[in-house]
């Protein structure tokens, strides 16, 4: 875990940098009286200690070959990266286009994109799923579903 | 004779029609999410929380629980029928589970594991019952203090018992607290972190967060790399013990109900930690440690009763301190404070119907379950048989629409991504989520607490050590998070079986 645990650490480095920087921005008061940043400034400060300590830890271990490769190797990230993708566009277009478009695309294209398969079964698929959980959430439930430009549901 | 009262009072509201619903809805989707692979009991009251917004608190927060305790039920089958956990909670179910069914006794597996998970469960009740009200007549005495080296305490011990390094799980724990802390500051409503967003001065949601980490996250995992699973194929036939089953099972079954209960006690325990205690315990003790892993049926029993007596003894904490001991109860606490109802001593006295009514509920439950779990088994094992391909964009859709519906935002939608994403990227780092949610909720709390505590006190830290139950915890605190310098804690640390073996 060598390497990962050097990036990690540095992340969270960072991390507890900024947040230490933004508590003591806030203000830490006093031990009688503390402050909006008193909380924020000491657990930065523990952040930044346990991810100096997980530096060391690492630096110290020996560098094994190709651990970075075994974590990510086999990884579709292909897959990933489009779900990643779709989810945004979703949030995205979500007021604008409905509830009812937009979970209809984005339902089509993870039944068809990720795992293929019949153009039959992931439209289908598709609009049954969006009509249920329409039926469920916004007429059982009373959710405030967007209706969106195209003014469906 | 009080406690048959307060029984009474239980029945009166668990009985009601919509309560048995609800009682009946959360045991069923339980059960369901505890037989996929893929979303667990966290994930699952995440997604439902909205469905219950329309209801009464006691229907609510009896559907959730029954979530937890139903899934605890369901994942046994997927362990024994299939080898693969449904929930983590069941992994150790699948070393003598699974032979079990190899060797044609499925039925039996699965029956011992049901009325295991029913005899068990009952009995974690009747202690959460005979427990709860002198505990919360204790905690009513709690100050500040008491309740700040509490929280401390509770989260150590979870990072104690945490998956390999503790100093990636108190990152987490201490990333959680700073999660927990934006939005408005408490004491002067000064914005803290918030970006100048205005979706940001009510805090992150805990919704979002545990959708995120629990939720997209595992979706992103499965469809990682090709899913795979094949369900063993063999008539399930007998679903009754045999005398010779039960004779074997008596002993393990009252063991793994006191370990569990005990246990579940206990921040940080819970279902997952003693299922494998009592695996070993029961191995160690047995007269033929020989046939573990081949097919013993105390392997089963003993593991399958201490998970559900779990779930009885995590309520204790949150019931009658507000303190969450696990994920779990966590999301139960923001459960209950989306219904208006803060979980502490005083829940018994202001809220006799919904403390005794969950309560109640939680027999039903384990009623409904055992007839879930057994005549019903085929319909379980049909579910097994939905491909990934089908199930996984229909765990996002509930993720997205859960999530919406929550807050009408689509802010938190994009938080859900965000932490669907941070969540991957933890597990692929090796970091783990239990104690970044429990520090999340808990982060308020503590903060709030230790700034009392310090106002009480004029700025003296020796508040936390000249009471003596913060003083207590205190201590145990210390010990636990040095215990990694000590050779042989260390050693013992390392010998917990992990969460994260699923």
């Amino acid at each position: 875990m060598k390497k990962q645990d050097i990036i990690s650490s540095l992340f969270w480095m960072v991390i507890g940098a900024g947040v230490c920087y933004g508590g003591y921005d806030l203000e830490l008061g006093t031990l009688r009286d503390p402050g909006s940043g008193f909380m924020f400034f000491w657990v930065g400060i523990i952040m930044m200690g346990l991810s100096l300590s997980l530096l060391i830890r690492a630096m110290r271990e020996k560098s094994k070959t190709g651990e970075m490769k075994l974590i990510w190797s086999e990884v579709q990230w292909k897959k990933i990266l489009s779900v990643i993708i779709a989810l945004f566009l979703y949030a995205y277009a979500f007021n604008t286009l409905g509830f009812i478009f937009c979970t209809t695309i984005i339902l089509i294209f993870l039944f068809k994109a990720v795992e293929p398969q019949r153009w039959s079964v992931a439209v289908l698929g598709a609009i049954l799923s969006t009509l249920s959980a329409y039926l469920v959430f916004q007429l059982w439930l009373g959710s405030q579903l967007p209706k969106g430009l195209l003014n469906i549901g | 004779m009080e406690l048959l009262n307060y029984l009474s009072i239980g029945l009166s509201v668990a009985l009601q029609p919509v309560n048995l619903f609800y009682c009946f809805a959360g045991v069923f989707i339980g059960t369901l999410i505890g037989v996929l692979p893929g979303i667990g009991p966290v994930g699952a009251m995440s997604l439902l929380l909205p469905t219950t917004f329309k209801a009464t608190p006691e229907a609510a927060i009896i559907m959730l629980a029954g979530i937890y305790y139903g899934a605890m039920y369901g994942g046994s089958t997927t362990s024994i029928l299939v080898n693969i956990p449904g929930e983590a909670a069941s992994v150790v179910t699948c070393l003598d589970g699974y032979q079990m069914a190899r060797k044609g006794r499925a039925g039996p597996a699965l029956g011992m594991a049901a009325f295991g998970s029913f005899i068990a469960g009952t009995l974690s009740i009747v202690g959460l019952m005979i427990l709860a009200p002198p505990l919360s007549q204790f905690a009513i005495k709690f100050g500040p203090p008491e309740y700040f080296t509490l929280m401390v305490l509770g989260l150590t011990i979870l990072i104690y018992l945490a998956h390999g390094s503790m100093s990636k799980a108190l990152l987490m724990a201490a990333f959680g607290v700073v999660l927990g802390l934006i939005g408005l500051d408490s004491i002067n409503a000064r914005p803290r972190f918030t970006f100048e967003r205005m979706e940001l001065m009510d805090g992150v949601g805990l919704v979002p967060i545990v959708m995120g980490l629990f939720g997209i996250s595992e979706v992103l995992l499965n469809i990682e790399q090709a899913f795979r699973r094949e369900i063993f194929e063999t008539k399930i036939r007998g679903l009754l013990p045999t005398a010779k089953d039960w004779k074997d099972s008596t002993g393990p079954l009252a063991r793994g109900s006191l370990i569990g209960f005990f246990l579940g006690i206990l921040p940080g325990g819970g279902a997952v930690i003693s299922s494998f205690i009592s695996y070993a315990i029961e191995k160690r003790f047995s007269k033929h440690p020989e046939q573990f892993g081949k097919g013993a049926i105390e392997g089963v029993a003993g593991p399958e009763s201490a998970n559900n007596a779990a779930t009885g003894g995590a309520f204790i904490p949150l019931m009658t301190l507000g303190i969450p001991p696990n994920v779990v109860m966590a999301m139960l606490l923001g459960a209950f404070m989306v219904h208006g109802v803060q979980p502490g001593p005083l829940m018994m006295k202001q809220n006799p119907g919904l403390f005794w009514g969950v309560i109640a509920s939680m027999y039903i439950g384990n009623f409904m379950l055992l007839i879930l779990n057994l005549p019903l088994i085929s319909i379980w094992v049909q579910v097994l048989r939905v491909p990934y391909k089908i199930l996984f964009p229909l765990i996002l859709l509930f993720c997205l629409i859960g999530v919406y519906s929550v807050s009408n935002a689509v802010f938190d939608i994009y938080i859900m991504i965000l932490f669907g994403i941070v969540g991957y990227l933890m597990k692929k780092f090796d970091y783990e989520g239990a104690p970044l949610v429990l520090a999340f909720v808990l982060g308020p709390l503590l903060e709030n607490n230790l700034r009392k505590s310090l106002i009480m006190s004029q700025g003296d830290f020796s508040i936390f050590f000249t009471r003596p139950l913060s003083a207590v915890s205190l201590v145990l605190a210390l010990l636990l998070l040095v215990s990694p310098l000590i050779p042989w804690m260390g050693k013992k640390r390392a010998e917990i079986p992990k969460e994260e073996i699923s």
